[in-house]
C-alpha cells in the first residue's frame, strides 16, 4: 500500500517534468507545424547553462530559470531567424525542417562536449538530498520544487495565450496564418516570438531536468521522445490537456516498475504511441497523423 | 441496374452532419451533376463515393456490389477516381510521369502499354506538347488537365469532377466542358460533377441533383431544375422561392 | 513506345568497369590503411544506399536504422561464433533484421516527422533491451567474433560485392515504374492514393528491404570489427551516421549516398585522429548549409558545376547565343 502511494507520488512529481518539456515541443509544433528535432539538446543547453550558472557564480539553480529561460528564448530566436525562416515554402514538417534542426542539434552537442566534456554533470546544492514530509512519506525536496515550478509555468504559459495580445497572436496565427496577413499580423514575427517562447521553455525543462537526474551531452534523445509521446497524447488544444498527457505518461512509467524490469521503463513512452497509433490512429483530439 | 448506386449516405463530424440520409443513382454513360450552395455536402459526397474517408451511415454499389468498405486507392482499381478541388499533381515528377504512374498503377499493364495509354491520354486532354516539363510549369488550367489526365489514364467507370472549371477563364471552361463531354462520348465513362459555374453544369449534366445543408432537395433534368422553387430558394433566399412559385 | 530500359547499356558497362577496377585493387599493392579503409567504405555504402530508399525513395525520414543494423550484425555474430559460414551468417542477418521490421511497421502509417521522432524510439527501445538482453548480445561487454586475419582481408571483395548489388538496385528502382510509384508516395501520399496506389504497402515493403540490407550490412561490419557491444552498434549515433551519409552524398538520388557514404568515412578517421571534439559539430554544420543551400547534398553540387560548365563549354564551341532582331511591323 505505502508502495502505492510512493509511486502515485512520484507519478505526480514527474509530471510537473514532463509537461514543461512537452510545451516547449507542442507551442512550437502547433504554430509552425515544424517538429523541433533540436528540443532535446535544447534541453541538454539548458541544464548545463544552469548547472553553469550555479557552479560558476553560486546562483541557486531553481532562480536561474529566467536567466536560462532568457538565454534560451534568444537562442530560439536566432535559430529561427538565422535557420528556419529559409526553409522553402510549405516545407513544414518536411524532411528538411527535421534534418536542419537536428543539425542544430548535432551543434549545440558538439558545443556542450567541447566545453564541458562528455563526463555525467548532475547539480548539487546543500538541499538536494533533503526530503520533506508529505502524506507521511519522504519526498524529494527538489522533485517537490520542480512540480511546483511546473504547475507555475503550466499557468502562466495558459495565462499568456489567453489573455494577451501576444498570444491571442500566437493563437490566431495556429489557426490560419494566411488570414492572420490579412489583418495585419506580422506573421513571421509571432513564429520568431513562438520559436522563441518554445526554446526558453525547453530550457527551462532543461535546468528542472539538471536538478533532478544527472545529464551529458548526449542527453536529448529520451526526453524527445516523451515530449513528443505527450504531445501527440494530449494534442495542442489547450495547455491542461498536455499537463493531463504528462500526467499519463508519468504514471505509465511509474506503475510499470510494478510489472517489468526498472531498465525497461524508458521503452514504455514508446509503446504507448504505439497503442495509442493503434487503437486510435485519428490521434486524440483530433490529430491528424496518419498516413 | 444503375452503374453506380447510393443510398442513406450519412457523414457526420462530430456533432455537424454533413450529409443526411443522401440517394444518388448514376446510369452507364451518364452525366450527373451535384449542385447547391456553400456547405451543401458537395465536397463530402465525393470524398465519400472516392473512398477518402467512409460513411457513418448508407453504402455505395457499384454495379450492383457494394464498394462502402474499399480504402481510396481500391476504389480506383474497381473503376471510380476523382479529381480534386485544389489540384494536387505529383510536383517532383513530370507530366508524363504524373500520368504515367496512374496508368501503370491501375491496370498493372505492362510499361510500354502504359506508354502508349498516357500518350493517349494526354493526346485527349491537350497536354502532348512537351511532357517532359513539370507540372510547376503549367497554368492553373494546365495542372487541371493534367489532374484530369492522370484520373482518367486509371480507366475509370465513374469519373468523379470536382469544381474542375472553378478558377479558369471562359474560354478554358468551354474548352473543358467539350472536354467531358468527348470523355462521356468516346470512352463511355460516367460522369459526377459538382461546379459552382452554373451555364457549365446545366449544358453538361444529363441529370441534376440539388444538395442544400447535407440533404437531397431536387432531382431532375437541367430544365426542371432551374424552374424548381425549392432550387431557387436555396440559392436565392425565400423571398425569390415563392417569387417563382407565384 | 519503347520504355528507357532499366539499366543503359553505357551505364552498366561503366558500372562493370569500375567493380572491376575496384576488385582488382588490392592486387596493386594497396596499403593496409587503404584496404581497410575501402573494406569500410564498401559497409557503410550499402548501408547508406539503404536507409536512401527510405528516407529518399519514400521520404520517411528514419533516425533509427542501428536498430536493423545491429539486429543483423548480432545474428550472424552468434551464428560465426555457432561455426557457421560467414556470408550465410550475414544472409540470416539480413533476413532477422527484414523481419524485425514488421512487428514496428505501425509505426510506418505515421506521417512525415512523427514517424521521424518514432524511429528514434524503436532505436533507443532497441539499445536498451538487447543490451540486457546478455544471452543474446552479451551485455555490455559484447561479443567476440572467431574472424581470421585471412577472412577479414577478404572482406574487401564480399563488402564490395554487396555495396555493387546494392548500388545496382537503387539505380534500377529508381529507373523503374515501382520507384516512380514511390516518389509518388513521397509527393502526396493522399493523391497517390486517389490514382491507386496504396502507401501502406510500399512503405511496409521498402523498410523491410531496407532494414534487410542493412542487416546484412551489419553482419559484414561486424566480421570487419571483430568485436561488437550493443551500446555502440545499436547507438543513436550510429543511426545518425546513415542520415549523415545520405545527406552529405544527397537524399533522394539514386548513388549520392554512396559518394557520402566515401566522404563520411574518410572525414571521419582524419577528424577522430586531429580533431575529436569537432566530429558532430563540423556534421551539423554540414546538414544545416546542404539543407538551406544544396538539398542534393554532394550530387547537387556536382550537377551544379557539371551545368555550369557545359553552359561554358558551350559558349566557347558556339559563341555568345545571338539575339534575333525584332520583327519588323507587318511581319510575323
Amino acid at each position: 500500500m505505502s508502495r502505492f502511494v510512493d509511486l502515485t507520488l512520484s507519478t505526480v512529481l514527474l509530471t510537473g517534468l514532463y509537461a514543461t518539456m512537452a510545451y516547449g515541443l507542442g507551442l512550437i509544433y502547433g504554430v509552425l507545424r515544424v517538429v523541433n528535432l533540436a528540443h532535446g539538446g535544447v534541453i541538454m543547453t539548458g541544464a548545463y547553462l544552469g548547472w553553469i550558472l550555479y557552479v560558476r557564480l553560486g546562483i541557486d539553480p531553481y532562480l536561474t530559470i529566467p536567466i536560462v529561460g532568457a538565454i534560451c528564448f534568444g537562442l530560439g530566436v536566432a535559430m529561427y531567424s538565422g535557420l528556419v525562416r529559409w526553409l522553402p515554402r510549405g516545407a513544414a514538417g518536411g524532411p528538411a525542417s527535421l534534418l536542419l534542426l537536428f543539425g542544430v542539434w548535432l551543434v549545440l552537442r558538439n558545443v556542450a562536449y567541447g566545453l564541458f566534456t562528455g563526463n555525467d554533470q548532475a547539480i548539487l546544492t546543500s538541499y538536494s538530498t533533503r526530503s520533506v514530509a508529505v502524506l507521511g512519506l519522504h519526498v524529494p525536496l527538489t522533485r517537490l520544487v520542480v512540480l511546483g515550478i511546473g504547475l507555475a509555468i503550466a499557468a502562466l504559459l495558459h495565462l499568456l495565450l489567453r489573455r494577451t495580445l501576444v498570444g491571442r497572436a500566437i493563437r490566431a496565427v495556429a489557426q490560419n496564418a494566411d488570414s492572420c496577413t490579412l489583418v495585419g499580423i506580422d506573421v513571421n514575427r509571432i513564429y520568431m516570438l513562438t520559436f522563441g517562447i518554445g526554446t526558453a521553455l525547453s530550457g527551462i525543462a532543461g535546468v528542472l531536468l539538471a536538478t533532478v537526474f544527472p545529464f551529458n551531452p548526449n542527453a536529448g534523445a529520451p526526453e524527445l521522445l516523451k515530449s513528443f509521446v505527450v504531445v501527440v497524447l494530449g494534442g495542442l488544444g489547450s495547455v491542461w490537456g498536455i499537463a493531463l498527457a504528462a500526467l499519463v505518461l508519468a504514471a505509465a512509467e511509474t506503475y510499470a516498475v510494478l510489472i517489468m524490469p526498472s531498465y525497461l521503463t524508458a521503452a514504455v513512452g514508446f509503446v504507448l504511441l504505439v497503442l495509442v497509433l493503434v487503437l486510435r490512429p485519428g490521434g486524440f483530439f483530433g490529430h491528424r497523423i496518419l498516413a | 441496374m444503375a452503374l453506380l448506386a447510393a443510398r442513406g449516405l450519412t457523414r457526420r463530424f462530430g456533432g455537424l452532419t454533413a450529409l443526411d440520409r443522401v440517394d444518388l443513382t448514376l446510369g452507364e454513360g451518364e452525366i450527373l451533376g451535384v449542385i447547391g450552395p456553400n456547405g451543401a455536402g458537395k465536397t463530402t459526397l465525393f470524398s465519400l463515393i472516392g473512398g477518402s474517408i467512409q460513411p457513418s451511415a448508407g453504402e455505395i454499389l457499384l454495379d450492383g456490389r457494394p464498394v462502402t468498405g474499399l480504402a481510396a486507392h481500391r476504389r480506383v482499381r474497381a473503376g471510380i477516381v476523382r479529381t480534386h478541388q485544389i489540384v494536387r499533381p505529383f510536383a517532383n515528377l513530370t507530366i508524363f510521369e504524373n500520368v504515367m504512374v496512374a496508368a501503370i498503377h491501375a491496370h498493372r499493364r505492362t510499361t510500354g502499354h502504359a506508354r502508349d495509354r498516357v500518350a493517349e491520354v494526354l493526346e485527349l486532354v491537350g497536354l502532348a506538347d512537351r511532357p517532359e516539363r513539370y507540372p510547376g510549369a503549367l497554368t492553373l488550367a494546365g495542372r487541371k488537365r493534367l489532374e484530369l489526365a492522370r484520373a482518367l489514364s486509371t480507366g475509370p467507370r465513374v469519373l468523379l469532377l470536382d469544381e474542375v472549371v472553378a478558377g479558369v477563364n471562359p474560354a478554358e471552361a468551354l474548352a473543358f466542358a467539350q472536354l467531358i463531354r468527348r470523355i462521356r462520348d468516346e470512352r463511355g465513362v460516367s460522369v459526377i460533377l459538382t461546379e459552382h459555374v452554373m451555364p457549365a453544369v446545366m449544358s453538361l449534366s444529363d441529370r441534376i441533383m440539388v444538395l442544400e445543408y447535407g440533404k437531397r432537395i431536387a432531382e431532375g433534368t437541367p430544365a426542371e431544375i432551374v424552374a424548381d422553387p425549392r432550387v431557387i430558394a436555396a440559392y436565392l433566399g425565400s423571398e425569390a422561392g415563392q417569387g417563382a412559385a407565384s | 513506345m519503347t520504355p528507357p530500359p532499366l539499366l543503359p547499356r553505357r551505364m552498366a558497362g561503366a558500372f562493370a568497369l569500375g567493380c572491376a577496377v575496384l576488385a582488382v585493387l588490392p592486387a596493386l599493392d594497396l596499403s593496409p590503411y587503404a584496404h581497410n579503409q575501402l573494406t569500410l567504405s564498401y559497409v557503410m555504402i550499402a548501408g547508406a544506399l539503404a536507409w536512401n530508399w527510405m528516407g529518399g525513395f519514400v521520404g520517411q525520414v528514419s533516425f533509427g536504422h542501428a536498430a536493423m543494423f545491429g539486429v543483423g550484425a548480432f545474428v550472424a555474430g552468434r551464428l560465426m561464433l555457432d561455426g557457421l559460414p560467414a556470408p550465410l551468417c550475414w544472409l540470416a542477418g539480413g533476413a532477422v533484421a527484414g523481419l524485425f521490421t514488421l512487428p514496428v511497421h505501425p509505426t510506418l502509417r505515421l506521417r512525415g516527422p512523427y514517424f521521424s521522432i518514432a524511429t528514434i524510439g524503436i532505436g533507443e527501445v532497441s539499445r536498451v533491451v538487447f543490451t540486457y538482453w546478455e544471452g543474446f548480445t552479451g551485455g555490455a561487454t559484447g561479443l567476440s567474433l572467431p574472424v581470421t586475419a585471412v577472412q577479414k582481408y577478404q572482406l574487401y571483395w564480399w563488402a564490395l560485392a554487396l555495396a555493387a548489388m546494392v548500388a545496382l538496385a537503387s539505380i534500377v528502382i529508381r529507373r523503374s515504374s515501382f520507384g516512380l510509384r514511390l516518389l509518388a508516395i513521397k509527393a502526396d501520399v493522399d493523391a497517390a492514393a486517389d490514382v491507386g496506389i496504396s502507401a501502406a504497402l510500399y512503405q511496409d515493403v521498402m523498410f523491410a528491404l531496407s532494414g534487410a540490407v542493412i542487416g546484412v550490412s551489419g553482419g559484414i561490419f561486424a566480421s570487419y570489427f571483430v568485436f561488437i557491444e550493443p551500446g555502440d552498434m545499436f547507438g543513436f549515433d550510429r543511426s545518425i551516421a546513415f542520415v549523415l551519409m545520405a545527406v552529405i552524398g544527397g537524399v533522394g538520388t539514386s548513388l549520392g549516398p554512396a559518394l557520402g557514404a566515401v566522404v563520411f568515412v574518410v572525414l571521419r578517421t582524419q577528424l577522430l585522429a586531429s580533431y575529436p571534439e569537432l566530429h558532430l559539430g563540423l556534421y551539423g554544420v554540414l546538414v544545416i548549409v546542404i539543407i538551406l543551400f544544396q538539398p542534393l547534398g554532394i550530387t547537387g553540387l556536382l550537377g551544379s558545376l557539371a551545368r555550369a560548365l557545359a553552359r561554358r563549354m558551350q559558349r566557347r564551341i558556339f559563341g555568345r547565343p545571338r539575339r534575333t532582331p525584332p520583327p519588323a511591323p507587318g511581319e510575323a
